[in-house]
């Protein structure tokens, strides 16, 4: 929000009258344009300048990037990426030089990482996890001491002004990593420079009665510290990335969000397509040419990679590695072959030839088949750049309020429901009506209809959130009990079931039982209710008593049991779920329809 | 490989105008220097202190040697660990312990018999165990394809060059197209418009 400020105040000034909001539309494709121009100078630091090249050709189309960076998607990630490659390349440039001014730089480059992103919590662990390798692998030298205790005291002291942050550097588990490793650097330089100072046997007499107290009290310290209580052990939304089943198990609201699914082999290769070939032939070539700063891209690959297969959401932090490595494998084998078709024979035919194709092996097929080779990568970047735009354009280019479908004959339709809905409860309802609905659409309610809403996406209140899952799981007189509580004047449902539309609260009622059921105030509600004997979830008539009679079925379903939906089924026929709803003719007590949409796609309600 | 550190020598060649940690650090070196040549010798306290505990504790008659099996692994060796943890993890490993889909899917056809369905259509983050393994399989062999290709160039016999050619192009374009068919069996609209 900052960074979208500066932009608008600076153009102003320069008397270019932007609009404040095409300023945050833009935004993001500005940041990708400038990740693309860092991700060339990352990469020629760790190779050269060619894979540079490819590696920018490749991040400026990858779908895994551009689906959290078209224009119009206001989110953190949009410059988040931008910052992170930005830290990482000063960090690379400070270890390799050594010197105080570009580690300064990556100090003030990881606080704009901070400000604009909670995924710096993934740099504070990686950056302190290099340099353990490098100590590790015996590369530990005064450019990387010099480095990173700049880097930690500068950034973390940075980082502390932020007020989201506050003292969770010196408090939370998730960055005593950093601390302990700032520890162990100090220790590494100190017994190397004292080792230079005494005899070998004096030394190791101070090493080890150093080492074994140092041990000691460090362990106590930390004890008494985790045990007391000062130091907060991990955070749910980190832990469920070291413990995928955490999140599954314990906080349904968090495993609940369709981006922090973990991810199939499909994702991968929709987001990425040809560099997860590349990506293992960039691993060999980072792990034949070992430096420093390959290491740090090698451990940047393998974590990320981790990552991106907990949670949807993190194949964002994964696809710059993949195209940096992919640019580094593809660069590496191109430039081998390009030699083979420059060293064609020159016009002294005959004798060379013969003698070329006899004496020398190296040279046998070496121009075909470095043709072939060179022809087969040009048609694999060919059918990279039509994948990536066919992937922009069908999966990633949508906007998320109107819907469109083909119909019958090919022809496009459009669903304008949520817009038409939002309209009317802006024009229809008194201007203190409070709305509630589920959280996904809170903020599309506020912004566009300007109403209170009870619970929305910036899921803060799992308390909260869990009353909101009671009453929609809740029978009607218990749930306007609920509704009573919470002063609802309005309530909205999505519902799918006309047109086919397969996310709407049917299909997200099992999450509301989950959620609801997490808390104290909604013990009686077990998930097992809502499913039929044979352990299904079915609306039709072997559905379970208990969801045939909630809230959530009595708003969706209210009047539809006398529609036809599809030529040759019943009345009532919900075609999302394949099936003729169990419930039909049935009167509401506690509300009154308010408004319905045209095709069925938000229905709302009042409560009396 | 810096082995002097911090030494004096060291100091003085990378010593730049007006930059206190160095200066900080030679006064300290200096000081240091000095502590170690009075003569009140802190190192014959510390090793009595260190000897303390040895009054009273008798130390056992121990013979512990390293395993002569455990040595660093060679860099390769972590490639190939790296590379096996890539197949679990692109195959949907943690996707498959936390949602446990079946191995395969079965429909009905209209004759009332089950078959079996290999890849789960219309959704791009779902799989079965089985689709997931084979297309992290697929993704190991292209990447191994290239790897074979760096390879051919340093081989000498003519005979070995072909073999590693072939097997090469093989690899990469077996695994190409094996993927492009999986995509579009899950996605029956993929690259058509």
């Amino acid at each position: 929000m900052v960074t979208s400020a500066t932009l608008y105040n600076v153009l102003h000034w320069l008397n270019f009258t932007v609009d404040i909001r095409n300023v945050c539309v833009f935004l993001a494709p500005l940041f990708s344009s400038l990740t693309t121009i860092v991700t060339y100078h990352l990469t020629k630091e760790l190779s050269n300048p060619g894979a540079g090249l490819v590696a920018a050709a490749m991040i400026s189309i990858v779908p895994g990037y551009i689906s959290r960076s078209v224009a119009g998607s206001y989110d953190n990630e949009g410059i988040a990426i931008f910052c992170m490659l930005f830290t990482y390349y000063t960090w690379i440039k400070a270890v390799k030089t050594g010197s105080l001014s570009w580690s300064v730089i990556c100090a003030l480059a990881y606080f704009y990482m901070v400000s604009s992103w909670g995924g710096y919590v993934f740099l504070i662990n990686l950056i302190p996890l290099h340099v353990l390798a490098l100590m590790i692998s015996g590369r530990f030298s005064h450019r990387v001491y010099v480095a990173y205790t700049t880097l930690y005291c500068t950034g973390t002291i940075l980082s502390m002004q932020i007020p989201f942050v506050g003292f969770q550097p010196v408090l939370t588990s998730e960055h005593m990593g950093a601390l302990g490793v700032f520890g162990l650097v100090q220790l590494h330089a100190l017994v190397d420079y004292v080792k230079t100072k005494m005899s070998t046997e004096d030394f190791n007499v101070v090493f080890q009665s150093v080492i074994s107290t140092a041990v000691v009290l460090l362990l106590g310290v930390a004890a008494v510290l985790t045990f007391s209580g000062k130091i907060a052990p991990w955070t749910g939304r980190f832990y469920s990335l070291l413990d995928p089943s955490y999140a599954k198990n314990n906080i349904p609201i968090i495993a609940s969000v369709s981006e922090h699914q973990p991810t199939a082999w499909s994702s991968f290769y929709f987001d990425l397509q040809l560099l997860v070939f590349l990506f293992p032939a960039g691993l060999y070539f980072c792990f034949a040419n070992l430096s420093d700063a390959n290491i740090f891209i090698i451990l940047y690959g393998m974590t990320s990679v981790y990552f991106a297969g907990v949670m949807v959401r993190l194949m964002l932090v994964l696809a710059p590695v993949m195209c940096i490595l992919s640019g580094i494998g593809a660069s590496t084998l191109l430039s081998k072959y390009m030699k083979g078709l420059e060293a064609s024979s020159p016009p002294s035919a005959g004798a060379s030839e013969k003698k070329a194709k006899k004496s020398d092996p190296q040279s046998f097929l070496r121009h075909e088949i470095s043709l072939a080779f060179v022809a087969m990568m040009t048609f694999m970047f060919v059918t990279y750049a039509l994948h990536c735009t066919w992937v922009t354009s069908e999966a990633y280019s949508s906007p998320s309020i109107v819907l469109s479908a083909r119909g019958h004959d090919g022809s496009r339709i459009i669903f304008d429901d949520f817009r038409e809905a939002y309209n009317w409860l802006k024009h229809n309802t008194p201007e203190d009506a409070k709305v509630m609905s589920w959280w996904d659409y809170g903020y599309q309610i506020t912004a566009m209809a300007n109403r209170t809403i009870i619970v929305d996406n910036n899921t803060w209140n799992n308390t909260h959130i869990s009353r909101v899952g009671q009453a929609m799981a809740s029978p009607e007189d218990k749930a306007y009990e609920i509704m009573r509580e919470l002063d609802v004047d309005y309530v909205l449902v999505i519902f799918g079931g006309l047109t086919g539309y397969s996310s709407d609260d049917i299909n997200k009622f099992l999450w509301m039982v989950r959620i609801g059921g997490s808390t104290e105030t909604g013990k009686h509600i077990k998930e097992a209710d809502f499913y039929t004997p044979q352990g299904e979830f079915r609306v039709d008539k072997e559905g379970s008593p208990t969801l045939l009679n909630c809230l959530m079925y009595k708003m969706c379903y209210y009047r539809f049991g006398s529609l036809y939906t599809e030529g040759g089924k019943p009345p009532g026929w919900d075609r999302v779920r394949g099936a003729e709803i169990g419930n039909k003719d049935f009167e509401l007590d506690v509300l009154e329809e308010a408004y319905t949409t045209e095709h069925w796609i938000v229905r709302i309600f009042k409560v009396k | 490989m810096d082995e002097l550190l911090f030494s004096e020598h060291h100091l003085m060649k990378r010593r730049e105008p007006g930059c206190d940690i160095w200066s900080l650090s030679f006064s300290f070196s200096r000081l240091v220097k000095l502590q170690f040549s009075k003569t009140f010798q802190p190192i014959k306290m510390l090793k009595a202190l260190y000897a303390l505990p040895f009054t009273v504790l008798k130390v056992p008659n121990l013979k512990l040697k390293r395993p002569s099996w455990f040595h660093k692994p060679s860099t390769m060796t972590v490639f190939a660990l790296i590379l096996c943890s890539y197949f679990l993890v692109t195959g949907g490993l943690i996707y498959d312990v936390i949602v446990e889909p079946p191995s395969v899917g079965s429909t009905t056809d209209e004759h009332g018999h089950s078959k079996p369905v290999a890849i789960m259509p219309y959704r791009i983050n779902g799989q079965y165990i089985m689709e997931g393994l084979a297309s992290s399989f697929m993704y190991i062999l292209g990447g191994l394809g290239f790897i074979i290709f760096d390879r051919t160039l340093d081989s000498l016999t003519a005979k070995r060059r072909i073999m590693l050619t072939s097997l090469g192009f093989i690899m990469v374009l077996l695994s190409f197209f094996a993927c492009w068919i999986f995509m579009r069996i899950k996605l029956p609209g993929y690259l058509q418009s």
